[in-house]
């Protein structure tokens, strides 16, 4: 009745179950290859953005973002993305809208990223994913939001290479 | 129907609290369960904590967080009940308070499955609705790293605990006849499986399979849902008084035949009849007997086998003795080990 300690044949039968755990991630590990470039995106818009076209989304929100009356865009998050797009050597393709009709764009793949003094808690996030805030802003009611930048979700090489810049550019690292 | 008495349930010969009625070994082996149950409750709660600050998006890191949380409620439920067993019988609970167990047993139970359903169709929608879950970049101490590694990292760092805790806590919950204590060892036992498929989940996310973390969870949540049903069929067995079976459930318990057979070495009983049910950790016998034609029993001939009929087990905690003319008719079945 009594199953006694956990020697012999038991604590055999443990070592070979752990064993087996770490062998199986192991080798999940080497198969899967190359971990440095982990995470990938799910399809592929970093690779293809890079030395391509960068789709991004503006919302007019000064002083992060200004849409001009010609269609021309500047502002704070225009210069950082602008930056960030040259660091890849890619060629920026602007599409300018109000938030809820980006969202609709992300949703539908037409976009890559989308600019605008986003906050972390803006109620996109079915449909677009929100990196790291990169810095915050003070609201009229005195309190402080966290402002982010919106990457298409699932496009993980893209969001922490995007979050790797805006780091840097913020001097966190 | 023969005259019903009830010479052992009174009086010199009163049941024994199942508290009081352990030995100093089982007393022992209670307090290492507590001390157990409480390194369970700091490890879990670690865990929980640690999770929780890098789960974000991922489906298989909520789940597993979720299971995590959950999985603190069989260890609390065991200490509230070990607490409340303690209380002895009175006019208003007059079976004691054993049953407390049992309540703490379909709580967790019904916790497990309604959180394993909700995880379940929550990573179902997901996949049907192909939410790509995003995992960014943390910056610790001035080191960027992606929040992946840091949930692997967790993941293998905080599975072992349960995993042996769990393994010492059904050793003992064997020595104390306790579900509650069981089915908390099998579930951290099992807690490997879940740290498994959750690194699998987010490799996969690493790899651009955005699908691959919603799999996860739905696994990791297959299995917190098995052990919900397992745990309510087996606690409300319990609560409706079905026949006595051993911690696991996968067998009667042998204690009900060997009542039987110790009324039956008693010289002046021609048959007998033991009703046994589980109050949570320690059994309740009504045991019939019915004396050879012309025999009456005396007082003292069934004080003797009450006394003897206790003392076969510690977990024999409430006896009650009943000589009739012949077994109840309702009760002439016998122990399912007969034969």
């Amino acid at each position: 009745m009594h199953p006694g300690p956990l020697v012999g044949p038991r604590r055999a039968r443990l070592r070979r179950t752990v064993a087996a755990a770490a062998a199986l991630i192991v080798m999940l590990l080497v198969t899967t290859g190359c971990l440095g470039s982990m995470p990938r995106d799910s399809q592929g818009t970093l690779d293809r953005a890079t030395g391509g076209v960068l789709r991004v989304g503006v919302s007019e929100h000064p002083p992060f973002t200004v849409v001009g009356e010609n269609g021309d865009v500047s502002g704070e998050e225009v210069d950082l993305i602008q930056q960030y797009a040259a660091g890849i050597d890619a060629r920026i393709e602007w599409t300018a809208g109000p938030e809820s009709v980006l969202s609709e764009a992300m949703k539908n793949g037409d976009l890559d990223v989308v600019i605008g003094g986003f906050t972390a808690d803006a109620p996109w996030t079915s449909t677009i994913a929100f990196p790291r805030p990169y810095t915050t802003l003070e609201r009229p009611d005195g309190s402080t939001a966290k402002v982010v930048m919106g990457v298409r979700p699932g496009e993980n090489a893209l969001m922490v290479d995007l979050e790797l810049f805006l780091a840097r550019a913020a001097g966190e690292i | 129907m023969a005259q019903h008495t009830d010479p052992g349930g009174t009086g010199a010969h009163g049941a024994a609290q199942g508290h009081h009625a352990m030995g100093e070994q089982q007393r022992e082996t209670l307090r290492r369960a507590i001390r157990l149950e409480w390194i369970t409750i700091a490890w879990v709660s670690a865990t929980v904590v640690l999770v929780g600050l890098v789960a974000g998006q991922s489906q298989a890191m909520r789940a597993a967080w979720a299971e995590d949380a959950l999985s603190l409620l069989p260890p609390v439920a065991f200490l509230v009940a070990t607490r409340f067993i303690r209380r002895p019988s009175s006019r208003s609970h007059p079976y004691g308070h054993h049953r407390a167990i049992g309540v703490a047993h379909l709580v967790a139970a019904l916790a497990l499955l309604g959180m394993g359903s909700y995880l379940a169709i929550s990573s179902a929608m997901g996949l049907i609705r192909v939410e790509r879950p995003p995992v960014g970049l943390m910056v610790i101490f001035g080191q960027p790293i992606w929040t992946g590694w840091l949930m692997i990292a967790v993941m293998v760092v905080t599975s072992p605990g349960p995993v042996v805790l769990g393994r010492l806590k059904k050793r003992l919950a064997e020595d104390l006849h306790d579900k509650v204590l069981s089915a908390d060892g099998d579930m951290g036992s099992a807690d490997w499986r879940t740290a498994i498929a959750t690194v699998v989940g987010v490799l996969g996310i690493g790899i651009g399979w955005w699908w691959a973390d919603a799999v996860a969870a739905i696994i990791v949540s297959v299995s917190i849902i098995k052990d919900g049903v397992h745990n309510l069929w087996s606690a409300i067995a319990g609560l409706t008084d079905t026949e006595a079976r051993t911690v696991d459930g996968s067998e009667p318990h042998p204690l009900t035949l060997e009542v039987e057979q110790r009324a039956l070495a008693e010289p002046w009983v021609a048959d007998a009849s033991a009703r046994v049910r589980d109050l949570g950790h320690v059994l309740h016998v009504e045991l019939f007997v019915a004396p050879h034609a012309g025999i009456a029993p005396q007082l003292e001939q069934l004080e003797a086998l009450h006394r003897r009929v206790c003392e076969l087990d510690w977990k024999v905690d409430d006896v009650v003795v009943v000589p009739c003319r012949e077994l109840p008719s309702s009760q002439t079945f016998r122990s399912t080990l007969r034969d």
